[in-house]
């Protein structure tokens, strides 16, 4: 019924190539409907939205992306019920020179739905909850231009089907999220943040490319079949595929914020809520590990690399949780925890695969290591993007103000934001039976094995990541429940801005436009205006907490009806390893570690226990804490002064050498062009007397220039 | 006494354009140098006549015709663009005018002003008779 009716409504989208002479459903017609409607509505929200729409630029975009999603999901369940093969658009030919022959293709396997479903899901409970939250904004329209935008440069990211749309995609997201930080770019945090966002990932950026050209140097072509054909094939060398995955890495690292370009994440949450949720959460930061999932073949060649990769995340997952630990801006705890949780899946993805060298007999390792890297990208995102929105919710309620020392006790005036908020930081802290334990525990089960299928070096080297993993699982079960305690229990403080706010009506962001030094100037006064609360509810409206509700029912189910105990026909690994190019599964059954799983909820469990302790039971410990380990605290306070780091060699440097040729441009160069300019008017300045303002004389002159041209054209004959 | 050749009508012609060369760059006042102009003017349509008549046919005639009229409109002109200038500033003196020169330099200075002359005399007016007449708020200024 609705393919007919997309059938008709539709009847010039590209007719799919039937692979292997197979009739395919005319549904796959409509897959360029999933980028393509979030694009048609974002270029009406940006064209109409100031004018004509105004308080409505939501619908556009709201409609879009559901469309997307329901578009995204028919194809899933088309792939999921069907053979599982992955299904093309046509080609449409888009650059092509020479040798050089790039098509516009879309693909929809089983990793490129699984990401497309999740994304357009996501964003469409964003879109949604951001009518509440950028409510009367004045840039309204220009926001949900900017997310349709995104949607669609995501979906394009994660369903072309050649590594120059992966890259049209990547660069599109990170265009949105550049405009989206700097939001509220008169707010001068806002607008530096937007640009160490964007320079920062360009860095990674310019390694992707680079890793681009190199498999179009080895490969002569960039679709995913050939190249990963011609990888499987062996017509890369060793040493190729090591500098490709490198380069490929590098881009990975920039965009999912790993060590050491990890920077410009805890700033991007200069961009208002549902941004944080959707952006630097859910989706754009998860690119990376989606293409290195995708690029498995390229890796599965190069296992220093992958070693690599693992410590890499590792490290980036410890580093983050500790600098978790002390951060009072409840949305950096959670973007710390973002980096610390994309830290895991790099983990993950860099464990399985150095096995697979070694003992070249069982590729079951590399396959766990990436489902479970992808799965714990997939809960993690409703999770994350759950949390994000709770704390955009308690945002909202408490007047812009998001210090976690200037409000507590809220549960009893938000009681569904506090409900939903806790089902999302139990499923962070990884207990069971909900969504981030099973694929934690995937990702920990992951590095158990690499450490026991190897040995020497490498073995003790998967062993400390291991051991740093679980360490990093205590860590994150703490500073997410001193964030929940800090936020939501204790007495009641609510900070005055939240009741001027509701005084100017609900919702009212007016003060973004003067909101900059008095933002900053909230988050260094703790409590001091706190007082009883004034109303009963601060809950946000409807509109905001629907989509928390519903966020908070996948986060409570997908990780155990997904998750290797669940149903065996919904495992989530069960279908994404029908991802083409990935290593096949030799034997199916999924091994559980009892022990692994047994520890790690020990651990979580210990982490809310002591955080509980510490934030709950005993307030002032935390404070003795601080003082009697005043180095290590402001370590973790200031983020292990890597952003002075940066300061100090990079950019000052880099200053300086602008200065420097600043100076020489001003000094030689222009002072050359301005030499030349000056000829000239010297030479002008003979002439000026000349031109004296009489009448006669100017006669006088055109007499004698007449006899003059008269008589050499008479003697000069 | 040989009859007149076209050599003649030339001659005059030429001394015709040449006195009123010299009288336009030489004479100080305006309604002279256009006449003076004018002159150069006639030259050229003595010199246009006598072609005519020497090659025998009317093409000269006729531009003598065209001639006449425009020297007559730039005539009238001329006149109505010199009356105002006197207007302006009480003189005809070609010198008066030099504001259109290369700014911030210093005017010509006249070597050999022209002598004072006393103001003219101050037009007639008839006596007051009867009632005087309301004045105006703004009486119009002509110039």
């Amino acid at each position: 019924m609705f393919d007919a009716a997309l059938h008709n409504v539709l009847p010039l989208m590209p007719v799919w190539a039937a692979d292997a002479g197979t009739k395919v459903p005319e549904i796959w017609r409509s897959l360029w409907l999933i980028p393509g409607l979030p694009l048609l509505a974002a270029a009406l929200t940006a064209l109409l939205g100031p004018q004509i729409l105004k308080k409505h630029s939501h619908w556009p975009c709201i409609v879009a992306v559901i469309g997307s999603f329901i578009v995204s999901a028919i194809a899933f369940l088309n792939l999921y019920l069907g053979t599982a093969a992955p299904l093309y658009t046509a080609d449409w030919a888009w650059i092509t020179a020479g040798n050089v022959d790039i098509p516009l293709k879309l693909r929809f396997d089983a990793l490129a739905g699984t990401m497309a479903v999740m994304v357009t899901f996501i964003s469409s409970c964003i879109a949604i909850y951001s009518v509440g939250y950028m409510h009367d904004d004045p840039g309204y329209s220009r926001f949900f231009a900017a997310v349709a935008l995104f949607v669609t440069s995501m979906t394009l990211l994660v369903l072309g089907d050649n590594f120059i749309l992966l890259f049209a995609g990547w660069e599109g997201v990170g265009l949105c999220s550049y405009l989206l930080i700097g939001f509220w770019f008169y707010k001068d945090s806002a607008a530096d943040a937007a640009r160490k966002a964007f320079l920062v990932t360009r860095l990674g950026d310019v390694g992707l490319f680079l890793g681009i050209l190199l498999l179009w140097w080895g490969c002569q072509s960039l679709d995913y079949d050939k190249v990963f054909k011609a990888v499987e094939k062996g017509t890369l060398s060793e040493t190729m595929l090591f500098a490709a995955s490198l380069l490929l890495f590098c881009g990975a690292a920039g965009k999912s914020a790993q060590l050491p370009l990890h920077v410009w994440l805890p700033d991007a949450m200069e961009g208002p809520t549902p941004v944080s949720a959707l952006i630097h959460a859910a989706t754009m930061v998860t690119a990376g590990v989606y293409l290195l999932a995708r690029c498995v073949p390229i890796f599965l060649g190069a296992p220093d690399a992958q070693l690599l990769v693992a410590c890499i995340g590792g490290g980036t997952a410890l580093f983050a949780a500790l600098i978790a630990l002390t951060q009072t801006d409840l949305k950096r705890v959670l973007a710390y925890s973002t980096l610390s949780q994309l830290g895991y899946m790099f983990l993950a993805l860099g464990c399985g695969v150095y096995a697979v060298n070694l003992n070249a007999g069982s590729k079951d390792l590399a396959l766990l290591a990436v489902t479970a890297a992808m799965f714990h990208l997939f809960t993690h995102a409703f999770f994350k993007a759950l949390l994000f929105m709770g704390s955009g919710s308690v945002m909202h309620a408490m007047g812009h103000v998001i210090d976690m020392r200037r409000f507590s006790g809220l549960r009893h005036v938000m009681p569904t934001t506090h409900w939903t908020f806790l089902v999302g930081a139990i499923a962070l802290a990884g207990i069971p039976p909900l969504a981030g334990f099973w694929s934690k525990d995937e990702i920990l089960l992951a590095a158990y094995t690499a450490s026991s299928q190897t040995d020497g070096t490498v073995s003790s080297i998967y062993f400390t990541l291991l051991c740093l993993a679980l360490l990093t699982a205590f860590l994150t079960a703490f500073y997410t429940f001193r964030a929940y305690f800090l936020t939501f229990c204790g007495e009641v403080r609510i900070p005055e801005e939240a009741d001027a706010h509701h005084g100017h009506g609900h919702g009212d962001s007016s003060h973004h436009g003067h909101g900059g030094d008095h933002h900053k100037h909230d988050h260094h006064a703790p409590s001091a205006h706190s007082g009883p609360p004034k109303r009963q509810s601060y809950e946000s409206p409807a509109v905001m907490t629907i989509p928390l509700i519903v966020l908070a029912v996948f986060a409570l189910g997908v990780g155990w009806l997904l998750g290797p105990l669940g149903i065996k026909a919904f495992s989530f690994a069960g279908f994404v390893e029908h991802t083409p190019y990935w290593p096949h599964p030799e034997h199916h059954e999924h091994s559980l570690n009892w022990m692994l799983m047994g520890l790690s909820t020990v651990l979580a469990g210990a982490g809310i226990g002591l955080a509980y302790l510490m934030y709950s039971l005993q307030p002032a410990l935390p404070g003795q804490l601080a003082k009697s380990m005043q180095a290590l605290y402001q370590l973790s306070l200031n983020k292990f002064f890597v952003d002075e780091l940066y300061e100090a060699l990079i950019v000052r440097p880099a200053s300086w050498l602008a200065k420097g040729i600043r100076s020489v441009d001003m000094g030689l160069v222009d002072s050359f062009v301005d030499m030349l300019g000056m000829a000239p008017r010297l030479i002008g300045q003979i002439f000026q007397p000349i031109q004296n303002g009489l009448v006669q004389f100017y006669a006088l002159a055109m007499a004698l220039g007449l006899t003059v041209f008269l008589l050499s054209l008479i003697y000069k004959m | 006494m040989t009859a007149l050749s076209l050599h003649h009508y030339l001659v005059v012609g030429a001394v015709l354009f040449a006195l009123g060369t010299v009288g336009f760059l030489g004479r100080r006042n305006l309604i002279l140098m256009i006449l003076s102009a004018e002159m150069m003017l006639q030259g050229v349509a003595i010199n246009l006549v006598a072609f005519a008549r020497f090659h025998g046919n009317l093409q000269g005639q006729s531009f003598v015709l065209f001639l006449l009229t425009v020297a007559a409109c730039e005539a009238a002109m001329a006149l109505a663009l010199i009356l105002m200038l006197y207007k302006q500033r009480s003189s005809l003196d070609v010198n008066v005018w030099q504001d259109l020169r290369e700014p911030g330099w210093e005017p010509y200075e006249d070597l050999e002003p022209l002598p004072e002359q006393p103001a003219p005399a101050p037009l007639p007016r008839l006596t007051v008779a009867g009632k005087e007449p309301k004045k105006r708020s703004q009486e119009k200024s002509h110039v």
